[in-house]
């Protein structure tokens, strides 16, 4: 009888709503503005699908609900800004999650470290935002841009021999890019990985991503003629670039873009139709795209059920990359990071979680998106990233996304140069 | 010539024929109003949706849903004037300013609640025309000879008919007017009508070029504002051919140094005309 109380008096606890058990959330995406459509809210559809996973199973242990305190960075830093400082301030949130833009990520992760708080990223992908800041209590798993640029240029340089018949000092490659810390960032990887591998970098340039004219870089294109563009950008330049070089008569043998709104097929296929075959995505794989015989037991049913709850919220057909990288990094969070904290440093305070996320040893094939998750501690350049994540080379065919590199991954013999049947394939 | 120059050239000068329509329909309602739509941008996009709207969902001929859209605007155009500007248009300068200012975030806001923060586009590819090494976007070429075609229709519009002579006259001396007999109410809501009509008419021609998305006003608003300063607010012709410079800078600024400095030398030349002339190039001082 006395433990029947006890479990109803619990349950009315658990009833009356909030208590000291849960842990408050705050989830920071831009749900407006011109970044929402390039990956925001499908990142931040992921990270609240890893939520409400967790919540169905009573919480973190079982016991600790998350409370998820979205907010709207509207594509604005100033916004993001205050936004960031209200959860943590205002609405008392134990941990700030999401951004989606790395001009974002290295302002927030600035001020919230200096107020020893969590800042867990789980997108914005610029180095910029670690490089030589020692960042005590920032987290990302996410791939960074570093990786991007050198993912990219190792592919181009691992094909190409065998497909373009050419030596990577021959090879002629464009860098352009948006110019925030996400382009710039990828970029000068980019620049370093060709460089390092003996390619001629014969333009690099940036623009603004609200530009509303790229015809004079296209213009500059044609009179430099790369065999190779490596493009870094958001949507609405994507989009005018692909079309003013398509209407300007540009040629290449191959595009790569490095992720935001390359890696929003649905859109480019809507916008492009076939036009867009065979371009090259660098981009933190999409879950679904890998083979669940190489990742640790039940994380292939993990994926599934992400998966069946993006499209059954969204109504997507593909589901983004993105929406993987808002899951993946929430659940190594809710999953991994705040039991150990919670269990073996006595709590979710910033401290404990800190200590828990520091301790993190996730092998290879562990989590969702293929790599594993380990931070580089204190004192490294890149203190609190995650060392052993890694992105993948995809291609786009017929509308479908395709792994063309690392070789051990791959789903397709990348298509390369581009068919005859491209409107950008060199005549 | 440098083929590679010319083909920045040609661009410089489709670009500006848009541009110049987008300033001449926001110089027409600041010479005759004397107040500045800030939202003229999120206009342009609210008849780009709706071609988009009509076209790619309801499937209405493109023929159709370009005039439809333009006449949509006008009635929105109509409608800012009769809601917003009437009731403060006796107040201070930065009311108005601030007034139109929430109406720009007000549609951005709107648009996102019908459509959502995606972009969307009517996916037409029209053809390419190629000169030898030389090619020029057929889209961008029509684009530029409707903006030519309609500013000589309001042209001829304002000089050769009774309500365009009134409009500029009210434009003139706004106060005399009214002894002559003129009613100024119906003249500002004709001007905004014709305002709003030239917006329309700029997204039927952005739509062939641009996806739609809530947030396309944040590329034109600045500079096409920034172009009518330079041609002197109210002044049409300074419009023209501001738009014209500022693209000539953009393209061919950009094809011999970067598009992100091409911008800084556009602003740096806004900069220095503010200092040296400040009612702009055509304008009065007033």
């Amino acid at each position: 009888m006395r433990s029947l109380l006890l479990a109803a008096a619990g349950v009315a606890v658990a009833l009356s709503g909030a208590s000291a058990q849960d842990i408050r959330i705050g989830v920071l995406y831009d749900l407006s503005g011109p970044l929402a459509a390039a990956g925001s809210i499908a990142s931040s559809v992921g990270a609240n699908i890893a939520i409400e996973m967790v919540n169905e199973k009573g919480g973190v242990l079982g016991k600790h609900k998350i409370v998820p305190i979205a907010a709207d960075a509207q594509s604005k830093a100033d916004v993001a800004i205050n936004e960031a400082e209200r959860l943590l301030s205002q609405e008392k949130a134990d941990i700030l999650l999401g951004v989606f833009s790395s001009a974002h990520a290295v302002p927030i992760a600035q001020r919230v470290d200096a107020q020893k708080k969590i800042f867990w990223i789980t997108t914005a992908i610029a180095t910029a935002v670690f490089k030589d800041r020692n960042l005590q209590y920032t987290f990302r798993a996410q791939v960074h841009s570093d990786q991007f640029g050198d993912a990219s240029t190792q592919f181009l340089a691992e094909v190409a021999k065998p497909k373009l018949g050419m030596e990577p000092k021959d090879i002629k490659v464009a860098i352009i890019y948006e110019d925030g810390p996400y382009g710039v960032g990828v970029a000068s990887s980019n620049e370093t990985g060709a460089k390092k591998r003996g390619m001629q970098v014969v333009l690099k340039e940036g623009y603004a991503a609200t530009s509303p004219d790229l015809s004079s870089l296209v213009t500059k294109l044609r009179r430099a003629r790369p065999d190779v563009i490596l493009h870094t950008g958001y949507n609405p330049d994507i989009t005018l670039l692909l079309r003013q070089a398509r209407e300007q008569g540009l040629r290449f043998k191959a595009l790569i873009g490095h992720g935001a709104g390359y890696g929003q097929i649905d859109k480019l296929v809507e916008t492009f139709g076939k036009d867009v075959d065979h371009i090259f995505n660098v981009d933190p794989v999409a879950a679904q795209l890998l083979d669940p015989k190489t990742l640790k037991p039940g994380i292939g049913d993990l994926t599934a059920e992400m998966v069946k709850r993006y499209k059954a919220k969204t109504g997507a057909k593909e589901v983004p990359p993105h929406a993987s990288m808002g899951f993946n990094q929430t659940w190594v969070l809710l999953d991994t990071v705040l039991p150990s904290a919670i269990q073996k440093h006595g709590g979710f305070g910033a401290d404990a979680i800190r200590k828990a996320a520091l301790e993190v040893d996730i092998p290879e094939g562990g989590t969702v998106q293929g790599y594993g998750v380990k931070f580089y501690p204190p004192g490294h350049q890149l203190a609190g990233q995650n060392e052993r994540s890694s992105p993948v080379v995809m291609q786009y065919v017929g509308g479908q996304t395709k792994i063309a590199w690392p070789t051990g991954l791959r789903t397709i013999d990348p298509v390369i140069p581009l068919p005859a049947s491209s409107p950008y394939a060199a005549r | 010539m440098d083929i590679f120059l010319l083909e920045a050239v040609v661009n410089g000068i489709l670009l500006g024929g848009v541009l110049a329509l987008l300033a001449l329909g926001l110089n027409l309602i600041f010479g005759v109003i004397d107040v500045v739509w800030i939202a003229y941008a999120e206009l342009v996009m609210c008849g780009m949706y709706a071609i988009y709207w009509l076209y790619a969902v309801h499937g209405v001929p493109l023929f159709l849903a370009a005039p439809m859209a333009i006449v949509f605007v006008a009635i929105l155009g109509m409608l800012v004037h009769k809601l917003i500007i009437s009731p403060i248009l006796g107040s201070a300068p930065i009311n108005q300013l601030l007034a139109t200012g929430g109406l720009l975030f007000f549609l951005q806001s709107f648009a996102t609640l019908l459509f959502g923060a995606d972009f969307r586009n009517i996916g037409l590819r029209l053809p390419i025309i190629e000169i030898g090494d030389l090619f020029i976007s057929f889209a961008r070429l029509m684009a530029f000879s409707v903006a030519l075609l309609g500013m000589v229709v309001l042209w001829l519009f304002l000089k050769r008919t009774y309500v365009g002579t009134a409009i500029r006259a009210i434009a003139q001396d706004r106060e005399i007017m009214v002894l002559m007999g003129v009613d100024p109410k119906r003249v500002y809501l004709i001007t905004s009508a014709l305002g709003g009509g030239l917006a329309g008419l700029a997204s039927a021609l952005l739509v062939l070029q641009y996806d739609v998305h809530p947030f396309i006003g944040l590329s034109f608003g600045p500079i096409t504002f920034m172009i009518c300063v330079l041609g002197g607010l109210g002044s049409m012709i300074g419009g023209f051919v501001a738009a014209f410079i500022m693209s000539q800078i953009i393209s061919v600024g950009g094809f011999y140094t970067s598009i992100e400095l091409s911008y800084v030398l556009a602003f740096l030349l806004f900069i220095v005309m503010i200092f040296v002339r400040p009612q702009g190039l055509f304008g009065v001082k007033s």
